[in-house]
Order: structure tokens, then sequence, then C-alpha cells
């Protein structure tokens, strides 16, 4: 198998701008002095993780939702497999893969939203709790995707987090993507900029 | 007394959304200080003076006044975002101090950034008092 493009570069930049606006966000949210950090971090998260669901249905090859969501049955079969270290390799996101980043883009949204609420004081008390709730769940699940990308670069000797940045991964040459995504990164980045303005206002 | 009075309060807050007087809670702090401080009794005037104090530990938040104004019964705007703050009296605000975990929780994140440690439970008796003068 050779080196080749899979991840797109609005997946990839995505992803950075969810880990630097979580990260962000997770480490400002006791303060006060830094609530306006917490709110831009966190209205980041919930931008780049709503337009990922649109890439999921429009994207390159890899980026869509049908390249790699599969039944519980085979994400259990998969993590099974992985302990016994044999997974079978994929070029895309194995089948556990999938269900990590569908549970990340559900709870950065139910994050996101429920603490845009709190900020612009829409509910009572519960919305605050729940969003804590969310914020905390979605760090154990970034743990499990963690300790699953450790996992699987072991199994198949392939740095996943280098090929989440520079996109190149093993796979057969006709499982290449064709262009790097260059103008849906743009666009991507103006509507997380729109978004986010508009969310911390 | 002998009963951790507090500690049950905030457990019987986590599980249920437990409601309480602003003198529950005042009181339950108070049975805390005085374990430390044998005879203590909740002071409105020390409360005040705690109030309005600088501690200037952050630049952008010294005193709570910083966010509350001068009055705790008056409408406050945080330091940073520009957002209101409803008053903290419950004369002004009836929940106010009836949710023992939301009253921890907050003593906990305020106290923690204003003056760069935890409040004590003197300190908050005497808050509550403050607070709650004139209610």
């Amino acid at each position: 198998m050779n080196k080749i493009l899979v991840w797109d570069l609005p997946v990839r930049l995505g992803h950075w701008l969810m880990v630097a606006g979580f990260a962000l966000a997770w480490v400002t949210g006791e303060s006060e002095r830094w609530r306006l950090v917490h709110v831009f971090a966190g209205s980041t998260v919930m931008a780049v993780a709503a337009y990922r669901l649109l890439w999921g249905l429009i994207g390159s090859r890899h980026a869509r939702f049908a390249d790699f969501v599969r039944g519980p049955v085979q994400a259990l079969g998969y993590l099974r497999q992985l302990l016994h270290r044999s997974p079978p390799h994929y070029t895309g996101h194995n089948p556990a893969a999938g269900w990590a980043i569908l549970l990340l883009l559900a709870l950065a949204l139910a994050s996101g939203a429920s603490g845009w609420a709190t900020y612009q004081e829409l509910g009572g008390d519960w919305i605050e709790e729940a969003h804590e709730l969310f914020a905390g769940l979605m760090l154990i699940i970034v743990g499990v995707h963690l300790l699953g990308v450790l996992l699987g670069s072991v199994a198949h000797r392939e740095n996943l987090v280098w090929s989440m940045v520079t996109g190149r991964k093993q796979g057969r040459p006709e499982e290449a993507l064709t262009r790097p995504g260059l103008l849906a990164a743009l666009s991507m980045l103006a509507w997380t900029g729109l978004a986010v303005w508009w969310l911390a206002r | 007394m002998n009963v951790p009075l507090l500690p049950m309060l905030l457990l019987a807050g986590a599980a249920t959304a437990w409601s309480a007087t602003p003198r529950e809670l005042a009181q339950s702090y108070t049975a805390e200080a005085s374990r430390l401080i044998p005879g203590f009794q909740g002071s409105a005037q020390r409360g005040a003076e705690f109030y309005a104090r600088r501690f200037a530990v952050s630049s952008h938040l010294p005193a709570c006044s910083a966010c509350h104004t001068d009055s705790p019964a008056r409408i406050g705007r945080h330091a940073v975002t520009g957002k209101t703050i409803q008053p903290l009296s419950p004369s002004a605000v009836a929940t106010r101090f009836s949710d023992p975990a939301k009253v921890e929780k907050w003593f906990r994140r305020n106290c923690t950034e204003v003056l760069g440690r935890e409040c004590s439970a003197a300190e908050k008796a005497d808050f509550i008092a403050f607070a709650t003068e004139g209610t």
C-alpha cells in the first residue's frame, strides 16, 4: 500500500480547530476573567461541528458519513479485533472511529447550544447544568478517541495523528482524493467566522 | 451541632433541586463556621466590608462590586463581557440563595477568582447576611 491523500483540508483544518477550541473552552470554563475566550472557543467548536455535518453529506469521499458510519455490531467487532491486535485496516475512518466522530459532533452541538443559551440567559439553571454535563461527556469521548488513535496507530504501524496533519495515509492509489479541498476549507473558515461572530454577541 | 448540615444540604441539592431559604443557608454556614470560631454569628456589617473590599488579585475582577455594583440589590454588569447580572438580593430576585448547590458553585468559582482562594464558611455567612439585609 502507498501513502495517498485521504483527509481533505476541511476535515483536517476542522479537526484541529475543534481540538484547539475544545481545549481552550475546557481550561477557561471555570473563569469569569476568561469568559469571552470561553465563548469564542466554544462557538468555534459548535460552528465547525455544524459545517462538518454538511460536509459529511456533500464532502469528499472519505469525509462522507456514508463512507464510515456503520452499525454498532461492526463497531464492536472492530473493537474486539483491535483488542486482539488484529484489526482490519480501513483507508478512511474505521467503524469504531465513526461512532466516536458522531458522538463528538453531537456533543459539540449539544454543549455549544446549551452554552449559547446559558450565555444569552434563555433558560434556567438546568441549561447551565446540561452544558456542564455535555462538556464532561465530550471530554470522556475525547479520551476514548485518543485511546483508539493510539491503539490503531500501534496496530497498523501508522502515525494517525500525523495523518490528520498531512492528510496522507496508507491506502490503494484508486482510493486517493484528487482534490485537496481548498475552496471548501476557505468556505468553512468564512462560515466559522460568521457563526462565531453571531453566536458570541 | 454534630450533624454536618451543610454537606447534607449539598448532597440533597445535588440529588434533587433542593430548595432552602436564605436564612437556612446562612444558618448552615454559621453552624459550619462556629466549629472553628466558637460563638460565631453572621454579620451584615462584615459582609458589607467583604463585598466592597478590593482584593485586587485579578485586575479585571478586583472585588465583588466590580460586577455586582455597590449594592447587591442593583442589577450588575459583567466586567469582562458587559452582560447584565440579575441582583443578588432575594428582595429583588426571589430565587437567590435558595439552591445550596448553586450557591456553593458560585462561591467556589467567584471566590477562587476574586480572592485567589475559596471563601470560608464565616465569609459566606456574612455575605448572605449582607445580601439578604432588609428582606
